[in-house]
């Protein structure tokens, strides 16, 4: 077990160490000076000298890179170019909100998802569950995100008014009530203030879970069409096990485990889908800081906030893989 | 619960002989009618977007200041309703097409171009090369397609061909293991080693045997990566990222028009549906090309 977990974390390490590079090297062609960018067309000469030399950018390409590579090991990002703020600080401060949104994403893509992929795939071809089942999942394949959640912003926000068009509650809140245990003298005001933060939720979660839901579908009707043919399901319905034993029992468990290789390309696809989703419903979160750090020319800002991305996929790929070692017993570890 | 044999060759996914004859009219439909459907989309888009100056009932930068933000129908000769600038809605999608088809097949193409030869090289020689191939594919498959994409139109900047360049680099990982994967395969089939007794030489191999045997299931990864690149398109204008106004994209125009959507949703939904559209037409044919042609890559 420990030889094989070394050998991912092995593999895992180049493979961030040349995605933090292309980070790098691409934030370095970009058109126009930071410089210029932070301090406007009219800075003088000498100005300009000297944020160049601040930044460090009057050092060798060789050595800012090396710089990069050991401070963003420490999660050290430099400062925002507008507000002058640590990086990391706004990552942090960000990181949350994209959490939150991703995780409630995931349970409405779970649960809308594996229950279609399973009734689709016991009801194989019949016209009147699988098809129209296949046919919503392959919409919500083709319907883009931000589509989706302009049209639940039109009806639920604008025109029903039951949801806020913009923000995210107050979720900093909720997070300093739970470190400083205000959460429990005054419930009250915690509960309001996780209402109002799911208030919020409510719509981004839905628009990128149905999005995901479709993805989600597909893989566990495959996942249930290849379980329910093995020969231990054909043994459990020989024995005279009820249909719904054999399927929730034997069937469902199996299933998860194809299942559980597509969290880390779950990920992914939700952290991307958080980009597109945040910046429709102008919530706070890591893909809208991104969007936003690239449009003012931010670049501390934007790479730290693909940094980060970068590295929570390739981190929740390496667990997915242990995780995987754990649940199927049949996975050496070699 | 009783077994038979239908039921088996159903579960299995596979179709035994003499089961094509008895295949019911409807049978032959549902099998049928999704890539019929998919095609019919995809040759219409294509269509609308080479034809768009024929087609489109105006100009798609012609300002019409009598019809500023007017519904669909409002003035008879705005189908679909005028944006802000009192620029016709239909005609602005019917020339955004040509972008969203453009990139979308140029840059699969360029994904394909490149991808390929380096995944065949890398499963039919093995060795050093393999896994040099394979680790810079793996770095850049740490990225999501839109994430790489969006960092590189950045860093060069929102035109029609670094857009397609984008994209392309973004999806050729894709490529690259996929073709690894199935060069893999075929090597160890007879008549690779037939022909390598034949006196074929490495190159010869490659082109000869490996290349067109994965042909098939290449194209009908293709032609689903052609709606993963529409919708990364449409993903990157929509961000600001794209093809800048004027120019119309579906992107674009959708951004644009999500200023306005409490009194005009008509410019966001009209431009949203063709993305839809779009990405459904080449999901469908993708789709069914896959059921169709290689039953083991069912469902994946």
């Amino acid at each position: 077990m420990f030889q094989y977990v070394a050998r991912r974390v092995l593999v895992a390490v180049p493979m961030l160490l040349g995605a933090m590079s292309i980070v790098f090297f691409a934030m370095r062609i970009l058109p126009g000076d930071p410089c210029v960018s932070m301090m406007g067309d009219q800075a003088t000469r000498e100005a300009l000298a000297d944020c160049t030399k601040n930044l460090g950018l009057h050092r060798p390409l060789a050595v800012q890179y090396v710089d990069y590579l050991w401070r963003s090991v420490q999660l050290d990002f430099g400062n925002s170019l507008r507000q002058g703020y640590p990086v990391s600080e706004y990552i942090a401060r960000m990181f949350p909100h994209t959490l939150v949104l991703v995780m409630s994403s995931a349970v409405v893509a779970g649960l809308v998802g594996i229950p279609i992929g399973i009734v689709s795939a016991l009801k194989r071809r019949s016209p009147l569950i699988d098809y129209p089942l296949r046919i919503f999942a392959l919409l919500g394949l083709s319907m883009p995100v931000f589509w989706l959640g302009i049209l639940l912003l039109i009806v639920f926000s604008l025109r029903l008014d039951i949801f806020p068009l913009i923000g995210g509650g107050d979720l900093e809140g909720v997070l300093h009530m739970l470190r400083t245990g205000e959460a429990l003298s005054s419930p009250g005001d915690f509960l309001a203030a996780v209402g109002d933060v799911l208030h919020h939720l409510v719509l981004p979660a839905f628009a990128l879970g149905f999005t995901l839901a479709a993805t989600i579908s597909r893989l566990s009707r495959s996942a249930m069409l290849e379980v329910i043919s093995q020969d231990y399901i054909r043994t459990a319905r020989a024995k005279g096990q009820g249909e719904r034993a054999v399927v929730y029992k034997h069937a469902f468990r199996n299933m998860m485990v194809p299942l559980l290789t597509i969290i880390g390309l779950f990920v992914a696809v939700a952290l991307t889908g958080t980009v597109l989703t945040e910046t429709v419903f102008t919530r706070p979160g890591l893909g809208k800081m991104l969007v936003d750090a690239i449009g003012a020319r931010d670049y501390p800002l934007a790479q730290g906030a693909i940094t980060v991305f970068t590295m929570t996929i390739i981190f929740v790929n390496l667990v997915v893989d242990m995780l995987y070692a754990v649940v199927d017993p049949r996975i050496t570890y070699r | 619960m009783a077994i038979s044999r239908r039921a088996e060759s159903l579960d299995l996914g596979v179709t035994l002989p003499g089961e094509e004859g008895r295949r019911s009219l409807g049978g032959h439909l549902r099998r049928w009618l999704p890539l019929g459907l998919g095609i019919l989309m995809a040759v219409a888009m294509i269509v609308l977007a080479a034809a768009a100056p024929l087609i489109a009932p105006l100009s798609p930068s012609a300002q019409y200041s009598d019809a500023v933000l007017k519904g669909p129908g409002a003035v008879e000769r705005h189908m679909l309703g005028t944006d802000e600038f009192g620029r016709d809605i239909l005609s602005r999608i019917i020339w955004g097409a040509r972008v969203s088809l453009q990139v979308g097949l140029a840059s699969v193409f360029w994904g394909f171009l490149v991808g390929v030869p380096l995944g065949i090289l890398a499963g039919t020689r093995g060795g050093a090369v393999e896994t040099a191939i394979m680790r810079c594919a793996d770095m850049l498959m740490a990225f999501p397609t839109l994430l790489l994409a969006l960092i590189i139109v950045t860093a060069l900047g929102g035109t029609l061909a670094n857009e397609i360049m984008a994209i392309g680099i973004a999806l050729t990982p894709n490529f690259v293991r996929l073709a690894r994967s199935l060069a893999l395969t075929i090597r160890e089939q007879d008549y690779i080693m037939a022909a390598r007794a034949l006196g074929s030489g490495q190159l010869r191999v490659m082109a000869r045997h490996v290349f067109p045997n994965a042909l098939y299931a290449l194209v009908v990864v293709a032609t689903l990566y052609i709606a993963t690149a529409i919708r990364t398109e449409a993903s990157l204008s929509f961000l600001g990222l794209g093809i800048p106004p004027p120019t119309p994209s579906w992107g674009n125009i959708l951004s644009e028009g999500r200023q306005y959507i409490k009194c005009c949703p008509w410019i966001t939904t009209f431009s949203g549906l063709a993305i839809m559209l779009a990405v459904l037409a080449f999901n469908l044919v993708g789709d069914a090309l896959r059921d169709l042609l290689d039953p083991r890559l069912r469902g994946e």
